[in-house]
């Protein structure tokens, strides 16, 4: 074992480029958490107190060194207004879309953070998880970008004609979601997270050519990393999946400090596309799913060995860890980071 | 115009060829086939992108719709056999559609008869469509992997059924990462083109 500092040390120590005890393992791990307590995605995305629960339980089996203050990605879109449809032990989903006119969006009233939907619930949450681990452990602050909730609150297709037919109505539209993710941001280091991670997307280069990207999302997302990062949070973290290549140079111009890279993009080449910005990736998320805890272990160990030379790295799963996963899979990966520290190979 | 998704123009511009006196065939071989063979040129060479493939697609259906629909003989309307009909959802537990969606204009944009039952759908569901509408394929569509003992259900409906002769394609963000073993299934597709491609190759060896 080697844990001589706390999880907090090691993620900003890494970001730094100061010396670390081993490699922070920082997978996305949401829903997975809530089957350690026994719980049901729908009480881990409705009930603040399982959530934190659910977080610290996963962390406690698994010694990763992240929290996230994180339901599911649709937490902004119920506050704007759109209804969803819950189940048992799914992800809420967005049943439909509040308008399908870009023109209908800009007058919409934005939500209160504290009051409306599920946002106080996730409030909640990032309160009991910082009184929780002080600052031991990094709680994650987690929200859509703008355009991934514009293309929730239209509906993507109707966002996407709409982006090549009236422009000007879909920058109003962005307007509006900018300005819902800055208050929803502000509230959460209110309420105690000690960092941002905006999830976005829609921003992939998959889904929008990549010069939309730098044109709508690319400035939105500087000014919001960094009000918030004046506002005192740690990280501005920004995770897209997918093929990322052609925005990952970008991302700097963005005021990124750490990217979620996925397996799509080799973690060597992320490292050289990005320049400064720290890495977290890249296993791939069916991996947890498929394959055993030793076969885990031994991927992210070839992981860990293609990072060596890079000190920004932290080990993770690029995307979400899927919620039918076992716990033990996460646990492969912490035993990876410090078995590759203590024969020697970390820097 | 086509590639460049202006369905306006699209149309407009087929309107006027055809007025000249270019074939319907034509216009569909040199027109809507060569966009859609460019199309596919860019998603083999990572340049592809879900918007400029939507206001593509978009424009090739206008065209189809709105002028070789009109000039098409009443011969060329006959409804396309099992090897030209596929039936294409989302399986339950998700209700993502717009891969499915791009898939479908791509599809029928090339010919295909195209029926789709939506989202949210039960592995019964596929079979008992796919049976009654005499298609040759099933599509099921999915971004995430708590939904694939659903995907592999379907396999064994098909088999009870005695409809194994019926092919079944997946594909969809993390079914992406799996394999056809994986998920008791066909065809992955990697991309919408993929599935074209696949279809396509079974005819010729057909």
């Amino acid at each position: 074992m080697n844990n001589a500092m706390t999880s907090f040390e090691r993620v900003l120590n890494t970001l730094k480029g100061k010396p670390k005890d081993r490699v922070p393992v920082v997978p996305e791990t949401f829903g997975v958490t809530a089957k350690t307590c026994g719980y049901s995605i729908y009480e881990y995305v409705t009930d603040a107190s399982k959530l934190a629960e659910s977080q610290l339980k996963a962390r406690s089996l698994a010694g990763h060194d992240i929290l996230f203050s994180f339901a599911d990605l649709s937490v902004e879109s119920e506050a704007t207004g759109c209804k969803l449809s819950y189940k048992e032990d799914q992800y809420p989903a967005v049943a439909g879309p509040v308008a399908v006119n870009a023109g209908d969006i800009k007058n919409r009233d934005l939500p209160d953070p504290w009051k409306d939907g599920r946002m106080p619930v996730v409030l909640e949450a990032s309160s009991r998880l910082r009184d929780a681990v002080k600052d031991t452990c990094i709680v994650a602050g987690c929200m859509m970008g703008p355009l991934s909730l514009a293309g929730q609150m239209m509906g993507l297709e109707h966002l996407l004609y709409q982006m090549a037919d009236d422009p000007g109505a879909v920058d109003e539209v962005l307007d509006f979601t900018e300005e819902v993710a800055r208050r929803y941001g502000m509230a959460l280091l209110k309420a105690g997270v000690h960092c941002h991670v905006i999830f976005d997307p829609v921003a992939s280069p998959i889904v929008v050519p990549h010069e939309m990207f730098r044109k709508l999302e690319l400035p939105r997302l500087r000014r919001l990393f960094s009000e918030f990062r004046r506002a005192g949070s740690l990280i501005s973290w920004l995770s897209i999946a997918g093929n990322t290549r052609k925005i990952l140079p970008f991302y700097r111009e963005a005021n990124v400090e750490l990217a979620t890279v996925d397996y799509t993009v080799p973690v060597s080449e992320a490292f050289d596309l990005l320049g400064t910005v720290a890495v977290n990736g890249n296993m791939m998320p069916f991996c947890f799913v498929s394959c055993s805890p030793e076969e885990i272990k031994e991927a992210a160990l070839k992981c860990l060995e293609e990072t060596v030379e890079r000190g920004n790295f932290l080990l993770g799963s690029g995307c979400e860890v899927p919620v039918e996963a076992d716990i033990s899979s996460v646990k492969a990966l912490v035993e990876a980071s410090q078995e590759f520290a203590v024969v020697g190979n970390n820097r | 115009m086509i590639v460049q998704g202006e369905a306006h123009l699209s149309v407009t511009l087929a309107e006027e060829l055809i007025a000249k006196g270019l074939t319907i065939e034509s216009l569909i071989q040199d027109g809507l086939t060569a966009a859609l063979q460019s199309l596919n040129a860019k998603c083999t060479n990572e340049e592809f992108n879900l918007l400029e493939i939507m206001l593509a697609g978009r424009a090739m259906m206008a065209v189809l719709d709105n002028v070789v629909a009109r000039h098409l003989p009443p011969s060329k309307t006959v409804q396309p056999g099992a090897d030209r009909t596929i039936v294409l959802g989302t399986i339950e537990g998700d209700i993502h559609e717009l891969g499915k969606h791009v898939v479908k204009m791509l599809l029928r944009s090339s010919g295909y008869r195209v029926i789709d039952i939506g989202k949210d759908i039960g592995p019964e569901e596929f079979v008992n469509r796919a049976i009654r509408e005499g298609a040759g394929y099933i599509g099921v569509s999915s971004l995430l992997t708590t939904t694939i003992p659903s995907i592999t259900r379907i396999r064994e409906l098909l088999k009870k059924a005695g409809r194994s002769d019926i092919k079944l394609i997946a594909g969809g963000g993390a079914i992406q990462q799996t394999s056809k073993d994986d998920l008791n299934v066909d065809f992955v597709a990697q991309t919408a083109f993929d599935i074209f491609h696949y279809l396509k190759g079974l005819k010729s060896k057909a």
